[in-house]
């Protein structure tokens, strides 16, 4: 397989009212073809602003202070806005969170579709609406060109992320960008858009990046798995090696934290205190004043992401000065 | 469900409430919500009961109309065998020390102009619970027993995280010293790491302080890991309850065991080979929700009875209730 | 937070701002406003020089001085001298007086009136709730200057009459000034006319902080109405109350100056603003002297109005902290 989309040391940092917030610092990652990749952390770990930074969607505080985003080799950071547009919708389709307000209440929903369609294929608007009727058929709603005619509140939050995936496909895009996509909506509709995204990536042979907080979802979708934290990757690995051999005291953390169907009502373990903001780029490991292992050269040193020695699976890399697996219990339990 | 030797501490009857809205661009039409239709349950001393469903399956509306937050439309609802329903506000007073809530959203549960000291010292001078003079010392004690620094006591709750604010919000409830506590979704607002930290605080005050919860959630896994019982609702009703090793090894109702397919495991070798049956379309809406049995359009079981008689809320085996016609 | 700061802090003692109120906070915000705080200073000023205005004067505003009609600015008269030979300086800063009277006495009525309208409709809904919402509609429709035109024209004679008659019957001289008729009715229209401002703000405040989670606690707590409403309605609201009542002051002011430039103001002798602005009005190309010095003065308290309320709101709207 080759590299599609190849991020290199991105960093993205916060204009507030005293100085800077960093929010991503020096992000590397790069995504295959057809594969799918999650990003997992909990909020403000800075993986919606990575993602959104590869596009140059940032809020006006915002700036990319260095890095590159090589999609099939061209650097996005390098383009201008006409090129961008280009990309956005063209190459990369992305969803979001709130399928509530991604539409525009006002609009017809066809007419919503049409648009990129028209707009990056050249189509004109009765071919356009010809295949948006196709693609909410391929989303799972029947009767498209009826629905077409509809305005977004007939539909309900499930059918809006429908649409909403419906137009990212419109063009083909290769990277699909989606944005903790199921975290609005109820466990059954849930289910029902990750075997969406799923039969969708299956039959179309789209990558896509996975963003959530929910570890959960991860195990069921994913290829491989980034875990973030305070703006920096501190692991990565494919999903059966996260899972059954995590190898940094966060990622260890939040699978501790998660209560689950089958197992028995063991005690959950936490971590205490919550992430951080960092105003400054750290001197430190940033995850030292809630890590359980910590030792001294976490307060002095912030480790990098580098490939785990004895790792039972290609490209496990975590970023920590300890060798979790060689201490039995940690020195004291969170809170 | 009623058992002479060992009564319940809370007992819900036929519980049922409806709300008046209108709908229409003009507000013309007048509409009836069905959010709570005739339920029934106990919560026994010292259990959790979990309480759990789908975003307006009416869960919440359940917590608030059992606490008389809101004005029951009808059926009666029993703490220590002492009837509440009806009861005016200064009768309730003495029970509501007694009861208290946990409310999903620890941002705007706390006054913003009032300091977390005065938040939890409150019901401990409204409900005369300790000598003036102790105050302080009191509010101190209950910062600790939450994991807060007692030094916290002064400042106002814009400077807390959310994880703290619902700590807070757990100090407070605390202060009354309360025997049963509804926890209306406490963690849905929480990250992660901060939800595994309140689900252990809210089993280590059960302990200490032998505290009966009912625990709303929509998270089947974080149910699971803290209720002794399990109800499910759907639209309104309740469609099964049971002890949960029962209820997640052995669900009856089909809606139970669409809703345990859903549910993402958090194992990917166990994930690849699970069978994905996903239940098909939406939730309907509560103003007119379908008759017979509400779940009906969505049942893969569904058969003659289903669409116009409701199903009998009946007692299956020992303590495993369920509604259904195909059960 | 500073990398020292995140060092330090381990566990889940971890407050995530500073240790300060929120009143202080506010305060910090204002003092940071550099417009809010220009603007300060002239209300300051306004208000020192209206209590101690006559101790302040170097004429009477009264005294005329037929050898120095419409003098220019000199070294005697600071603003120099209207027709009648009255010092310009001295008649502005009784014009303050008025200005500030006639600010805080009806920003005062309507604001308790509007209290009442506006709590009535909050708590109770309903019809209430829909003959209030009424009235203020009905109210706000009315162009402010002719409400107050046809006020004046309607009420000014009867009143005057009755008050004849009172003095008649009592002797009591004080029915002779009917220069209270004048501030009743300015009083009165400008009550009138900002109530429904004042109502629809605190229906709205109380609607919607009714609905907060924290009102539902309290209510979970056992929490009597009267304490619910002293101790969590009122404080919440009072944020977005302090700025309507400061952008209220200085509208009442520019009201009475605009109700004074059309003669339904405050008649002489009691200097006010805007008649002074009207008066000079006539004679510009002549004399300036005489529109500058008010026109001046009404422009530097309207803008200060103005940036303080700015500033208020910005300190106090909680939607803009982090």
């Amino acid at each position: 397989m080759s590299v599609l989309l190849d991020v290199q040391d991105l960093q993205t940092r916060f204009k507030v009212r005293q100085g800077y917030v960093y929010a991503v610092n020096g992000v590397s990652f790069r995504l295959e073809e057809g594969e799918t990749l999650a990003v997992v952390g909990e909020s403000g770990c800075g993986k919606s602003v990575t993602m959104l930074s590869l596009v140059r969607l940032l809020p006006p505080a915002a700036s990319i202070e260095s890095g590159q985003v090589l999609l099939k080799g061209a650097d996005l950071l390098q383009l201008d806005q006409r090129q961008l547009r280009e990309v956005r919708g063209g190459q990369i389709g992305m969803i979001f969170q709130d399928p509530m307000t991604s539409l525009n209440p006002f609009i017809n929903i066809g007419a919503q579709m049409a648009e990129p369609l028209i707009y990056h294929r050249g189509m004109g608007k009765k071919q356009a609406l010809a295949r948006s009727a196709e693609l909410l058929e391929m989303v799972g709603i029947p009767d498209g060109e009826t629905r077409l005619r509809e305005y977004p509140h007939q539909f309900s939050g499930g059918m809006r992320q429908r649409v909403m995936i419906a137009m990212a496909m419109a063009c083909e895009p290769a990277v699909l960008i989606a944005d903790e996509p199921t975290t609005a909506l109820d466990v059954t509709i849930q289910a029902q858009i990750v075997e969406l995204v799923k039969a969708l990536r299956d039959r179309s042979g789209v990558a896509v990046v996975w963003i959530t907080h929910d570890l959960s979802v991860v195990a069921g979708i994913a290829d491989r798995v980034i875990v973030m934290y305070a703006g920096y990757v501190v692991e990565e690995a494919s999903v059966d090696a996260l899972f059954e051999d995590p190898r940094h005291p966060y990622t260890v953390g939040l699978l501790g934290a998660l209560p689950s169907l089958d197992g028995d009502a063991h005690r959950l373990t936490t971590i205490g205190g919550s992430p951080p903001d960092l105003a400054d780029q750290p001197t430190f490991c940033p995850f030292h004043p809630r890590c359980p292992y910590a030792i001294e050269r976490c307060r002095t040193e912030n480790p990098a992401l580098e490939a785990v020695a004895d790792a039972t699976a290609r490209g496990h890399r975590t970023a920590c000065w300890v060798d979790i697996r060689e201490l039995q219990s940690p020195v004291v339990s969170g809170s | 469900m009623f058992d002479r030797d060992n009564p319940p501490l809370v007992r819900v009857e036929k519980l049922t409430k409806h709300f008046s809205v209108r709908i229409g661009a003009y507000g013309e039409t007048r509409a009836t919500v069905h959010a709570l239709d005739d339920i029934s349950f106990t919560v026994q001393r010292g259990e959790t009961l979990g309480l759990v469903g789908e975003s307006g399956c009416g869960k919440s509306t359940a917590g608030l109309t059992l606490l008389q937050l809101h004005q029951p439309t009808a059926g009666k609802v029993f703490f220590q065998e002492t009837e509440v329903t009806g009861l005016s506000d200064t009768e309730l007073r003495p029970l509501r020390q007694k009861m208290q809530i946990i409310f999903q959203d620890p941002y705007s549960t706390l006054s913003p102009r009032m300091t977390i000291g005065n938040a939890i010292g409150e019901p401990l001078w409204l409900h005369e619970l300790i000598a003036k003079n102790r105050v302080q010392e009191r509010i101190a004690e209950l910062l600790d027993a939450v994991g807060l620094n007692p030094a916290f006591a002064f400042r106002y709750p814009h400077e807390f995280s959310g994880g703290q604010r619902q700590r807070i919000c757990i100090a407070r409830a605390l202060a009354c010293e309360p025997e049963f506590i509804v926890c209306d979704e406490p963690i849905s607002a929480l990250d992660v790491s901060i939800q595994a930290q309140i689900i252990n605080l809210l089993q280590d005050l059960q302990e200490t302080y032998h505290l009966t919860y009912l625990f709303i959630a929509h998270d089947l896994a974080v149910v699971r890991h803290i209720s002794d019982r399990v109800a499910v609702m759907y639209l309104g009703r309740v469609v099964e309850m049971a002890p949960k090793s029962r209820l997640f090894s052995n669900p009856l109702h089909p809606y139970t065991h669409a809703l345990l397919q859903a549910v993402p495991v958090p194992n990917p070798r166990q994930e690849r080979q699970r069978q994905h049956t996903v239940i098909h379309g939406n939730v309907p809406s509560a103003i007119n929700p379908p008759s017979g049995c509400r779940f009906h359009p969505r049942c893969p079981l569904a058969f003659e009875p289903c669409d116009h008689i409701v199903p009998e809320w009946r007692e299956v085996e020992s303590d495993h209730w369920v509604a259904c016609h195909a059960v | 937070m500073t990398t020292q700061e995140l060092s330090a802090t381990s566990g889940i003692e971890l407050a995530q701002a500073s240790r300060s109120n929120l009143w202080q906070d506010a305060l910090a915000r204002l003092a940071a406003n550099r417009l809010a705080v220009i603007g300060i200073i002239p209300i300051v000023l306004l208000f020192f020089v209206a209590l101690f205005g006559p101790t302040l004067t170097p004429y009477d505003f009264l005294a005329q001085d037929f050898t120095a009609r419409l003098d220019s600015p000199s070294r005697e008269h600071w603003l120099g001298t209207d027709e009648l030979g009255r010092d310009v300086f001295s008649r502005i800063l009784y014009g303050a007086r008025t200005a500030v009277s006639v600010g805080l006495v009806s920003t005062a009525i309507s604001l308790v009136v509007g209290l009442i309208m506006g709590s009535l409709a909050g708590y109770l809904g309903g019809r209430v709730d829909i003959l209030v919402v009424w009235l203020t509609d009905v109210t706000r429709s009315m162009p402010a200057l002719l409400l107050a035109i046809v006020i004046n024209l309607t009420l000014k004679v009867p009143l005057e009459a009755w008050m004849e008659q009172l003095y008649l019957e009592t002797k009591n001289t004080f029915f002779r000034q009917t220069m209270w008729v004048d501030l009743v009715l300015v009083f009165g229209a400008l009550a009138l006319i900002q109530w429904p401002g004042y109502a629809r703000l605190i229906r709205g405040q109380i609607l919607s902080i009714r609905s907060r989670n924290y009102v539902l606690a309290a209510r979970a707590l056992g929490m009597p109405t009267s304490r619910i409403l002293t101790r969590y309605v009122i404080p919440n609201a009072m944020g977005p109350l302090i700025v309507a009542v400061s952008a209220g002051l200085g509208g009442a002011m520019v009201l009475e100056s605009a109700f004074s430039f059309l003669g339904v103001g405050v008649q002489l002798p009691i200097p006010s603003w805007g008649k002074m602005i009207s008066d000079g009005l006539r004679m510009w190309q002549t004399h300036p002297h005489l529109l500058a010095g008010p026109a001046v003065m009404m422009a530097v308290i309207t803008v200060s109005f103005a940036w303080l309320g700015d500033g208020l709101n910005d300190a106090l709207n909680p939607r803009q902290w982090k």
